[in-house]
């Protein structure tokens, strides 16, 4: 195997497809984001009677499930596969010709409910359906979504907590960059669980008030759920085919805070090592970097780490935890993230940190509404369990 | 420069020494098998399970204390395939691939089964952690001091070869200059549950039948450079997926015709299942085809890296278990069909000289 490395190729953003609790598309995310919609509702999927947090942001199934449409195949199907369609859907509107070599997705829990209801049916004394459990791994939900579009190319699935999202684009990022690849559909997805819910409920992690990033009061996180897929191609060959394109990734950095299996170390060093190398990636300066999509999941402890290594590098760049309108989608947050920021590059604004009432760190929150501002690029972090750290660089594209 | 093996390590029901286990492949042994019992059904599952005296060497870290056996496990495998490495690598160039499928899932089914039993407010804080799929990389990476890059990367049986690609792709990004790829896996009786109602099972009645497969557990582990010497890995090649068995031989065979010619070998997953069949079709009657999981049992996620060190050491050797010599210098194809939809290939070739040294 020879390695022949081109380092200089560009990445383009040639579609992109997203359902959140912000909405069904680009256009109703983009309308959320700028109304600041506070997305969190009481939970329905399961019961919460016994734990502290009662609430998270949550996709509508009426609207998602598309029950009048579905085949008996498609009945099968897990939550999350609804999700990773709808959002494979919407991109492949825009580029209808795009044939990704490989797949590169994060996620957390694929069809966990699939194992919960598994697990509930044994003690039941039941027997389950083989399609339950066939449909419960991870990589499920992507070739599943990819061949109902006619699309089988091979799923490469980043299961690294939190920041799986933004890997997944990172990732496929480097690999179009070096010229391994020219094509590739990069994301992720999450869909909420019960097990999920009680586990960060268990550690207090979570919180049963708002969701206020940044906010000196700040309790704790809100979970959610969605999917959010981008074709990314070689800009040269996406030129040459007529490509309409929404923007670049430039910088991509990864590091591991190997402090403790869930909390990030105090003095903010992985997050910032992340910024850093991403930003030297892009060949950026700190101060040319225009908005920053915070991890901000409003535990004490993150955001602390986060907004110091923020505060450290980049003064006073607009910061906003979008995590305040959508909850955390986990495996799904930073490839929504990374749309978020997208459109905030393309539609020239500041996305908001809603439920913001008092500073603790010298940041320049985007508190509580949009603000309309002039930038060509923006960071979009992403942090897990694991002392996993990832950030990319996006980039308005210039014609 | 190639992608080069420079230590390779496994932790399996047969043992731990590379060596040491490829002469019991080599002789037809096979690793025993035990009777697993299922606390909720009664189900009763054939397993084969890596002995404790072969973790007993394991060096105590604190992220080990509670960590589950999957941990300890890629741990082992982790550091024995390091110590391998005539060079020490960089900890600041060396990045941490992780393959896993089934993951954690004692400490998940101990965390839900709390949730079930008494009630979301008795779930453990100290469980639920153990349970991301990620954890056993965050255990690795703390233990070897690894601060850069660490993916894990899940997927069905077939997912150690997307664990390898992305491993060849960061090789090529030259922002590291050698990547660990670990996988491991452990033994529940959930899992095991899920694959017999999955009808892939032996029947514990009829542990000599060759139908159906048994499950067990371990951990293998590469350490991947850029170099030309030793054994390397000559391409890697994810394959497309398939949505029926039947279509499972011609996604392979795909996967075999994008694989360079001169294969002198096979080093499959059969495991007792359709993929048997699909396998052989899909590199003809003529290969010889040897699968490690006749005699150390599925490991799901673990067992591409079984297939692969199997093929190293058949190369080095010359020899294949159970099969005529294989053809001098050829490369091997290290072929992977998970039972749920994807699939993938690599070849292995021998550098001649220097001598490979790579193993204990």
């Amino acid at each position: 195997m020879n390695f022949e490395v081109k380092t200089s190729q560009r990445v383009a953003i040639v579609a992109a497809g997203i359902v959140s609790p912000l909405g069904f598309g680009l256009t109703e995310t983009l309308q959320s984001l700028r109304q600041a919609r506070d997305c969190v509702t009481p939970v329905t999927a399961f019961s919460v009677e016994k734990t502290r947090c009662k609430t998270a942001a949550q996709i509508d199934d009426g609207r998602l499930l598309d029950k009048a449409n579905r085949s008996r195949q498609d009945r099968r199907l897990h939550r999350a596969s609804y999700m990773v369609r709808t959002a494979l859907a919407e991109l492949l509107e825009r580029a209808r010709e795009f044939e990704p070599e490989i797949a590169i997705v994060g996620t957390t829990s694929g069809g966990m409910s699939f194992g919960e209801n598994f697990y509930r049916t044994l003690g039941n004394g039941g027997v389950c359906s083989a399609a339950l459990i066939a449909n419960y791994p991870p990589q499920k939900q992507i070739v599943d979504a990819m061949e109902k579009f006619g699309i089988n190319a091979p799923a490469q699935v980043i299961a690294n907590a939190c920041a799986s999202g933004t890997n997944a684009i990172g990732h496929a990022f480097n690999a179009i960059r070096t010229g391994r690849c020219q094509r590739i559909l990069a994301g992720g997805y999450d869909a909420l669980s019960e097990l999920v819910f009680v586990g960060f409920d268990s550690l207090q992690a979570a919180t049963p008030e708002k969701c206020r990033p940044f906010d000196s009061n700040r309790s704790g996180m809100v979970l959610g759920e969605g999917a959010a897929l981008l074709a990314l191609e070689e800009l040269e060959s996406a030129r040459s085919h007529g490509a309409e394109i929404l923007g670049e990734i430039t910088g991509y950095g990864i590091s591991t805070d190997n402090h403790h299996l869930t909390q990030p170390n105090p003095d903010g060093s992985g997050p910032r090592r992340a910024m850093e190398q991403a930003l030297a990636q892009a060949q950026l300066e700190p101060n040319q970097v225009g908005y920053i999509n915070a991890h901000g999941t409003a535990t004490v402890l993150n955001d602390t780490a986060e907004g110091k290594a923020i505060a450290e590098l980049f003064g006073d760049v607009p910061v906003s935890s979008t995590k305040s309108m959508m909850g955390h989608s986990l495996g799904a947050a930073g490839a929504i993230e990374a749309v978020v920021s997208l459109l905030a590059l393309q539609h020239q604004f500041l996305p908001p940190n809603i439920n913001f009432r008092e500073a603790e760190l010298s940041l320049n929150i985007v508190a509580n509404e949009a603000r309309d501002a002039q930038f060509d690029c923006a960071i979009s972090n992403s942090f897990g369990f694991g002392g996993t750290n990832a950030t990319i660089v996006l980039r308005r594209f210039a014609r | 420069m190639s992608l080069s093996i420079a230590g390779m390590s496994w932790v399996t029901p047969l043992g731990s020494n590379v060596n040491d286990v490829w002469q019991r492949l080599v002789a037809g042994e096979a690793a025993s098998i035990e009777i697993l019992e299922n606390e909720q059904n009664g189900a009763r599952y054939l397993v084969r399970r890596v002995p404790a005296t072969t973790m007993a060497h394991l060096p105590p870290h604190a992220r080990l204390r509670r960590a589950s056996a999957i941990s300890r496990f890629a741990a082992a495998a982790g550091l024995a395939a390091l110590a391998e490495a005539k060079t020490p690598p960089s900890l600041d160039r060396i990045a941490l691939v992780f393959a896993i499928s089934n993951g954690g899932v004692i400490y998940t089914r101990r965390f839900y089964a709390e949730i079930v039993k008494s009630g979301a407010q008795s779930a453990s804080p100290l469980l639920f952690p153990e349970t991301v799929f990620n954890a056993p990389a965050s255990h690795l990476t703390a233990i070897l001091e690894i601060s850069g890059a660490s993916y894990t990367v899940v997927g069905d049986g077939a997912v150690g070869i997307l664990a390898l690609k992305l491993a060849d792709d960061l090789l090529a990004s030259e922002d590291v200059d050698t990547c660990l790829v670990v996988a491991a896996e452990e033994i529940d009786s959930l899992v095991c549950e899920a694959y017999r109602q999955w009808r892939f099972l032996r029947d514990p009645k009829k542990p000599e039948t060759g139908r159906g497969m048994i499950m067990s557990e371990g951990a293998g582990a590469v350490l991947l450079k850029r170099s030309n010497d030793g054994i390397e890995i000559d391409q890697i090649v994810p394959g497309a997926n398939f949505f029926r068995r039947s279509e499972a031989s011609a996604r392979l065979g795909s996967v075999v015709s994008r694989l360079k010619n001169g294969i002198g070998f096979c080093v499959g997953s059969g495991n007792g299942t359709f993929i048997d069949r699909a396998e052989r079709a899909a590199v003809g009657d003529e290969m010889p085809v040897y699968s490690p999981k006749i005699a150390l049992g599925e490991s799901v996620g673990a067992s591409v890296f079984w297939q692969l060190i199997t093929a190293a050491k058949a190369l080095e050797a010359g020899t294949l278990p159970g099969s005529s010599k294989p053809p001098v210098d050829s490369r091997a194809v290290v072929l992977a069909c998970g039972l749920n939809q994807q699939t993938g290939g690599l070849t292995l070739r021998r550098r001649v000289c220097p001598a490979f040294q790579g193993s204990t």
